[in-house]
């Protein structure tokens, strides 16, 4: 299943998986964006934005850090190879998109972010089954009878455990019942993935380490859930020094 | 949930997560995809020993030292024949500082007879080997071509780039990465 799986979205098509993702969320988005006080329109604008600077973002990004590179070939920059791409700097870039057009028609930070979070989440869920087609973020490998065959060993299947709890993370905040506070559906969701990528990352191989032995993505991940239980305070604090009219 | 209980939750969720930090973290984990060989990046690439339509062999771990190219490509697909060109480009620009390009044609599933004249249609001057049997597309695990592996002086695969055609500046960026 696994195998036919990865046969049929094996790279590049993986980023088809993405795409769907990125389709899915935004209809479940502009469902709900209605009830945390976002217009439809705005929020596909919104997204539509996103999109466009993460695309132009990254290749920006990618571009001024390898200047040396694009200047004996200068059309180049607009070479239609997604691997001329930085996602860091894609994902600066958005934020910065996001910001300016929230400011520019005053959106409110809290709920806009609220309406995006079944956006960001599918999102999530998308990842994880693009890592699986990919056969990246995998996992060390391990002796259980749940393992995969991947990259010439056994291994823990990080990618499946990655989309489950983004699948659960997602029908935890879809499914609810109560109304939260402007905010904490976004840190909920934040807090919830910052958690279950440290505890899965443990299980990742990493080859990416802080002090030669610490995995970057979890000390990241920890760091995220920190300012995630801090920024959660701070809404319920602002919302309980709101005036009762 | 009160304030208090809230916070002391927070605080003992986020030593739990700095404990987990710090049991799950082994230096073995990245020695142990260093000593297994696999087509992604960060594994030892997979040895071969193949040969040219003139009857060279080339074996890729006699390569140590040097920055390596391995393309895996076929005649009849046409984004490995747009980005030769370029791979022969920065082939001739980097060989002198240990560059070195392995051009792996999928001889099982292509035309024998074509290969030659693809070369000398195209210019090309790096080693073009002949995978008859398929087994190193086999252990390169290949599902797309073409598939090109840039492997650094110490014969770990770098990075992977899958599709193409590569531009000029794709194969520069990657290519300065592992030659240093």
């Amino acid at each position: 299943m696994i195998t036919i799986f990865r046969n049929l979205f094996a790279p590049p098509k993986h980023l088809i998986l993405l795409v769907i993702a990125a389709w899915i969320g935004l209809t479940l988005a502009e469902k709900r964006a209605e009830r945390h006080g976002l217009s439809k329109d705005h929020l596909n604008n919104l997204i539509f934005y996103g999109i466009v600077a993460f695309i132009i973002g990254g290749r920006v990004s990618f571009v001024l850090q390898n200047i040396p590179t694009f200047t004996k070939s200068l059309l180049d920059i607009f070479s239609i190879n997604p691997d001329l791409f930085d996602s860091f700097g894609a994902l600066a870039i958005t934020f910065i998109a996001m910001l300016i057009y929230g400011q520019r028609h005053n959106l409110a930070l809290w709920p806009t972010l609220d309406a995006l979070t079944p956006f960001f989440a599918i999102i999530a869920v998308g990842l994880g089954l693009s890592h699986l087609a990919a056969g990246t973020a995998f996992g060390i490998p391990t002796d259980l009878p749940w393992a995969i065959d991947l990259w010439n060993a056994k291994r823990h299947p990080t990618q499946i455990y990655e989309w489950l709890a983004s699948l659960l993370t997602f029908c935890l905040l879809w499914f609810k019942k109560s109304s939260l506070h402007p905010g904490l559906t976004f840190l909920s969701f934040t807090s919830l993935t910052a958690g279950w990528q440290l505890f899965i990352g443990g299980f990742r191989s990493s080859n990416i380490l802080i002090l030669n032995v610490l995995h970057q993505d979890q000390v990241m991940a920890w760091f995220v859930l920190m300012t995630c239980f801090v920024l959660y305070e701070f809404r319920l604090k602002q919302e309980k020094q709101k005036p009762v009219y | 949930m009160q304030r208090n209980q809230r916070i002391i939750l927070y605080i003992l969720l986020l030593i739990a997560g700095a404990s987990w930090i710090v049991l799950s973290a082994d230096t073995t984990k990245v020695s142990a995809s260093n000593n297994t060989t696999a087509p992604q990046a960060g594994f030892t690439a997979p040895d071969f020993t193949l040969k040219t339509p003139q009857g060279e062999a080339y074996t890729l771990s006699k390569l140590k030292g040097q920055a390596v190219l391995v393309n895996l490509w076929a005649t009849w697909c046409p984004p490995c024949r747009a980005e030769m060109p370029s791979i022969e480009k920065i082939y001739l620009e980097y060989k002198d500082k240990g560059f070195v390009v392995l051009a792996l044609n999928m001889t099982y599933q292509d035309d024998p007879l074509a290969v030659v004249p693809f070369l000398q249609d195209h210019g090309l001057t790096f080693p073009v080997l002949l995978d008859e049997t398929g087994e190193t597309a086999f252990a390169y695990q290949l599902r797309s071509l073409p598939s090109s592996y840039f492997i650094n002086r110490n014969g770990t695969v770098s990075e992977v780039v899958i599709g193409g055609p590569m531009s000029e500046a794709l194969l520069r960026a990657r290519i300065e990465k592992i030659l240093q």
